[in-house]
């Protein structure tokens, strides 16, 4: 309820009032706005690691936080592989051998599909604003570009991992260019930058995102937004084993 | 020497003696044969422990790709990205004197599903025909069968089968990255489930035919991780690592680490060394008794045999003769004692090593130090101690009757023969 | 007929000292006999006691108090209401009870996934009651860096030093662990590493995770524990408290079982087990040479005495009498060995009693077996019940023994033993 009203006020507020925001609320917003209420997407992702390198076609929905759907849709060796996250529980469907497994909790560290995003990248709730406490690191110029970077260091309890998080957004659209994520020993660990900014779906998005992990810099996922809707029409109901199974547009 | 009279006399007196020389004999047969079974006993159950725990799975000897190991990435397969020529490989292997069997595998990360159930494993590929020369998994399997080449089969543990809620029969997912980047999954029959005591396999490992686990994980037939290698005497693998590391270069099979158990399994020879260690103890206690016993013996009859000595020297007989007389009785003694104590000592060892006690009634199997052992006390051949024990107990008969000759010699016969 | 006991007694006592050197020797082999009985038997319950002791520290005690189903499924919905653990802390706490108890720790074990920003792991996590656990499984003693959890710790996490180095983890660094509650809920924690340790044991150093007890319980909304786990003062008497604390906890017996050592860990069964069976082996054997040394002696010294049966049977002994002064001599020879066997066995163990008998040299430092890390040094350990049965059989080898001297005394044909020379 919460999320659904801090978009709306979101997309009725938009960029002009943005100097008035704090900094905890830019975040937030640069937070939401590949997510929306509800979402529909395609997407392609490619994946480049020392020994393979291949790419896929997704398609997502979402709802809130709570639930997501992806499936592959090429190369056709894969279609039909899909996963649903509903609350807190993972299943995958295999069309290969058409059997849908649950995956536990012990296993949400695994990478996702190959990529470098884990199964609990997938799972966990964004929850920026409440485990972060957010502050301006700079404010003017960055080659030519006003940017604000923002630090987001993790409140005492907060379980998460990251030591810092280090966010760079231009003024002027809100867009995010890049995210460092650091360790507690200040080590960059992951970097993700965000490129090409479209309209998708009636917002302005980066469209491409690229994911490298510092300790292997020749390797890294790359997710591009074909296109995307918002604030479509979804209801937990369509988060269904069957619909996993489905295949089903 | 052959012709001193002193050696007549030595031999005479073991002849006239016959009960006394019967009971030393066999005080000093049975000090050798106890010291040498136990060491024989305690040898064999520390090897016996080595073998069990590397027989399982690991094998006494492994062959890798150089960086394979410890990360056990999917890639680093024997050969690189090309693989290598399996057969002649493992042709190469077991024309090595001293290797018993050679069998390839390939090892991936995945999971195994039942639906509702979905479990992280260790995916094993082996080629069940070989596997058997290698590892007593086919001897863990309590039901079911063995998978079959090339099949899409599974043998898994029963605490796994558990979990997942499979029998023998059952279709279970498997999952796993493949090493071309896709997510490898497939349905796999459940052909057995084994059960060897040790947690980590009964419950975290799923065994496939290698062809059917290679094609899973997107791996050409040529390209395997491990080639593990049985071998007859655990003590040798060091020194067979380094020949087989010769061997497969020379061959011409890329660059390749073989290693022994001894670098893999560090916590085995840690317990050796501990059981070796506790068992030294008793050897040296039961060596001890042994010892005391037949110099006890010896004691005995030597002192009551002042009176014959003093005879001797009032014949006329020199100190050094009687001296003389009683080595060569000693010698004679302890060689016929040792002779005795081979002849039962020998038969012993022999039939113990081929037909162990088997203790298994008593205690059932159990694992130990991750090893299913079988409580059984297979004998070893303790070869160097056969020639200790011969020593230790030939120096002991000497010297119990060399000092009392000699304290003899010192007092003057005519006392000696008036007074006790 | 006449009873000659009295005289008997001290012809024998006479003969016994008069042939000094035959007693000692013959009493030699059975006090050296003994003595060795003894300190190798002590030797082997020390190492054995020690051997439970270390295996059990690192399990679940020598009792384990859990829910019935907890031990196979190994789930967090399995554990003791709080309810049920304070019936159970309160049978341990009895003044009947509490003395015998080397340390009570009451554990919730959790199986989570350790993230950090290097990679993400299965552990195990126990949370623990920092002021009793080190008495428990003296993880305090086994810091590399940092410090032991303490009462009053809250996100402190005491993490195994291999599971540190692969989460690449220092002192004060964040983790999150993330586990399933009881109703199947998934919720995160964060922790702080205060600590890190070393058992030598790579599945322990690689997969273990202390926190504090409170804080595994807010985490995953449980009030109670898995496990209570006893350690006792001797590991021999396990059985009987199993017993004990089976009735004490009878109304409460579909709630709350309890485990010996022996079903909680089956590995560390069978490694005792095995060790037994080698011990029972080894004893037997050195057994059998001692019984031997014995015999063979005495039979030694009958050959020599059978010039001295004829004498005492010229002076006018029956041949009962005979026998029976043959035997009363291997009686006072057997009952003074057997006693000063059982002094020297225990004098020379009591000399190692301080120290052990240290291994270190033939070992290392410390070495595992079984899963259990053993300090190769083995203290002895003596108990009554092994020490009478070894100085029960030794003096029953003995008069066994001289039995056959006795009988032989009666068979003496005189003529020939007075002869000059046997």
């Amino acid at each position: 309820m919460r999320a659904l009203l801090a978009c709306v006020l979101g997309a009725l507020l938009a960029a002009p009032l943005a100097a008035q925001r704090t900094a905890r609320e830019i975040v937030d917003h640069v937070d939401r706005m590949l997510r929306g209420s509800s979402s529909r997407g395609e997407i392609t992702m490619e994946v480049v690691t020392a020994h393979w390198q291949r790419s896929m076609d997704l398609a997502i929905w979402s709802l809130g936080t709570e639930y997501a759907l992806i499936r592959i849709t090429a190369p056709s060796k894969d279609a039909g592989t899909a996963t649903l996250k509903a609350g807190t529980e993972i299943w995958n469907y295999l069309p290969r051998v058409d059997r849908v497994i649950k995956l536990p909790s012990s296993l949400m560290g695994q990478a996702w599909m190959g990529s470098h995003f884990t199964n609990d990248d997938l799972v966990k709730e964004s929850r920026i604003i409440e485990d972060y406490d957010i502050a301006i690191g700079y404010e003017g110029a960055r080659d030519g570009v006003a940017v604000w970077e923002f630090v987001l260091t993790p409140k005492p309890d907060a379980a998460v991992i990251w030591g810092r998080i280090e966010e760079q957004v231009r003024r002027e659209d809100m867009m995010p260019t890049w995210a460092k994520y650091y360790d507690e020993r200040g080590e960059l660990s992951r970097t993700i930058t965000f490129s090409e900014f479209r309209r998708l779906g009636g917002r302005l998005v980066p469209a491409v995102m690229t994911v490298v992990p510092t300790d292997k810099p020749d390797e890294r996922t790359v997710i591009r937004y074909r296109n995307l809707e918002f604030d479509i029409k979804l209801t937990p109901s369509f988060f269904s084993l069957r619909q996993l199974r489905s295949g089903a547009e | 020497m052959p012709a001193s009279p002193w050696w007549r006399i030595g031999w005479r007196n073991l002849g006239r003696n016959s009960r006394r020389t019967v009971l030393t004999a066999t005080g000093l047969a049975v000090g050798y044969w106890s010291v040498v079974v136990i060491t024989g006993m305690a040898d064999g159950l520390v090897a016996d422990m080595v073998r069990t725990a590397t027989g399982i799975l690991s094998g006494q000897v492994q062959a890798h790709a150089p960086e394979y190991l410890p990360d056990r990435t999917l890639y680093e397969t024997i050969g690189g990205a090309e693989g290598t020529d399996v057969p002649a490989l493992l042709h190469a292997v077991e024309a090595e004197p001293g290797v018993l069997g050679a069998a390839p595998r390939v090892y991936a990360g995945g999971l195994v599903s039942s639906g509702a159930t979905t479990v992280g494993v260790l995916l094993l590929g082996v080629d069940p025909a070989r596997e058997d020369s290698v590892s007593r998994l086919a001897a863990a399997l309590v039901e079911g069968r063995l998978p079959t080449p090339g099949a899409r089969e599974l043998l898994i543990g029963r605490e796994l089968a558990r979990q997942l809620d499979v029998a023998p029969g059952g279709e279970l997912v498997v999952v796993a990255p493949a090493a071309d980047g896709s997510l490898g999954n497939d349905l796999f029959r459940v052909s057995g489930l084994y059960a060897t005591g040790i947690a980590e396999l009964d419950a975290g490992t799923a065994v496939g035919p290698l062809a059917a686990i290679q094609e899973l994980l997107a791996l050409a037939p040529g390209r395997v991780h491990e080639i593990a290698i049985r071998i007859g005497d655990p003590w040798a693998a060091p020194g067979m690592a380094d020949s087989l590391t010769r061997r497969l270069s020379a061959a011409g099979a890329g660059p390749i680490a073989v290693r022994p158990w001894t670098t893999f399994r560090p916590e085995l020879v840690d317990y050796a060394n501990l059981s070796s260690g506790s068992m030294w103890i008793v050897v040296l206690i039961v060596f001890a008794m042994a010892v005391f016993g037949v110099a006890n013996t010896l004691l005995m009859t030597t002192f009551e045999r002042r009176r014959e000595f003093a005879l001797l020297l009032a014949l006329g007989a020199t100190p050094g003769g009687i001296v003389r007389a009683v080595l060569a009785e000693a010698v004679a003694l302890g060689v016929i004692s040792i002779l005795l104590g081979v002849a039962i000592t020998v038969p012993v060892l022999v039939w113990w090593h081929h037909d162990p006690i088997d203790l298994s009634r008593l205690f059932g199997d159990f694992t130990m130090a991750g090893a299913l052992v079988r409580p059984v006390l297979r004998t070893d051949y303790p070869l160097s101690m056969c020639f200790y024990a011969a020593g230790a107990l030939l120096l002991t008969a000497l010297l119990a009757a060399l000092y009392p000759a000699y304290r003899a010699t010192r007092v003057p016969p005519a006392d000696t023969l008036a007074g006790r | 007929m006449m009873w000659r006991g009295p005289l008997l007694l001290r012809l024998a006592w006479r003969n016994v000292r008069r042939q000094a050197r035959r007693s000692a020797l013959t009493a030699a082999a059975m006090v050296v006999g003994l003595a060795l009985l003894v300190m190798s038997r002590s030797i082997a319950d020390g190492a054995h006691d020690e051997w439970i002791a270390a295996g059990v520290r690192l399990g679940s005690g020598h009792l384990a108090v859990q829910a019935p189903d907890f031990r196979t499924r190994h789930a967090i919905e399995q554990h003791l209401s709080a309810d049920d653990r304070a019936a159970v802390e309160a049978v341990l706490a009895d003044s009947a009870v509490a003395p015998h108890l080397a340390a009570v720790a009451p554990r919730l074990e959790i199986t989570a996934l350790a993230s950090a920003p290097a990679a993400a792991v299965p552990v195990a996590v126990i949370g623990v009651d920092p002021a009793r656990e080190p008495a428990f499984s003296e993880m305090d003693q086994r810091v590399v860096e940092g410090r032991y959890l303490e009462p009053g710790d809250h996100l402190q996490a005491f993490v195994g030093v291999e599971l540190a180095t692969r989460l690449r983890l220092r002192l004060g660094d964040r983790l999150v662990l993330t586990a399933s509650g009881p109703d199947g809920t998934i919720s995160d924690q964060l922790v702080r590493v205060v600590g890190t340790f070393r058992t030598a044991i790579p599945e322990v150093d690689q997969g273990l995770i202390h926190i504090p007890l409170p804080t595994a319980q807010a985490w995953l909304g449980v009030d109670g524990v898995t496990t209570i786990a006893v350690l006792l003062d001797r590991s021999w008497d396990t059985d009987r408290w199993v017993a004990r604390l089976r009735h004490a906890l009878a109304s409460r017996a579909d709630r709350v079982v309890v485990l010996s050592w022996r079903a909680a860990s089956p590995e560390l069964d069978a490694a005792v087990r095995m060790d037994d069976y080698g011990d029972y082996v080894f004893h037997g054997i050195l057994f059998v040479i001692i019984a031997l040394a014995i015999v063979n002696t005495v039979l030694m010294s009958v050959l020599y005495r059978t010039r001295e049966f004829g004498v005492i049977r010229a002076l006018g002994l029956r041949r009962r009498d005979t026998a029976m002064l043959v035997m009363i001599e291997g009686l006072i020879l057997t009952g003074i060995s057997g006693l000063v066997g059982l002094l020297l066995g225990l004098a020379v163990t009591w000399g190692f009693f301080h120290d052990g008998l240290d291994l270190t040299a033939l070992m290392g430092d410390q070495m595992t077996a079984a899963g259990a890390v053993i300090d190769p040094v083995f203290v002895p350990q003596f108990r009554v019940i092994q020490l009478v049965q070894s100085a029960v059989s030794v003096i029953i080898i003995g008069i066994v023994a001289s039995l056959y001297p006795a009988w032989r005394a009666t068979r003496i044909d005189m003529a020939e033993a007075m002869k000059f020379e046997a």
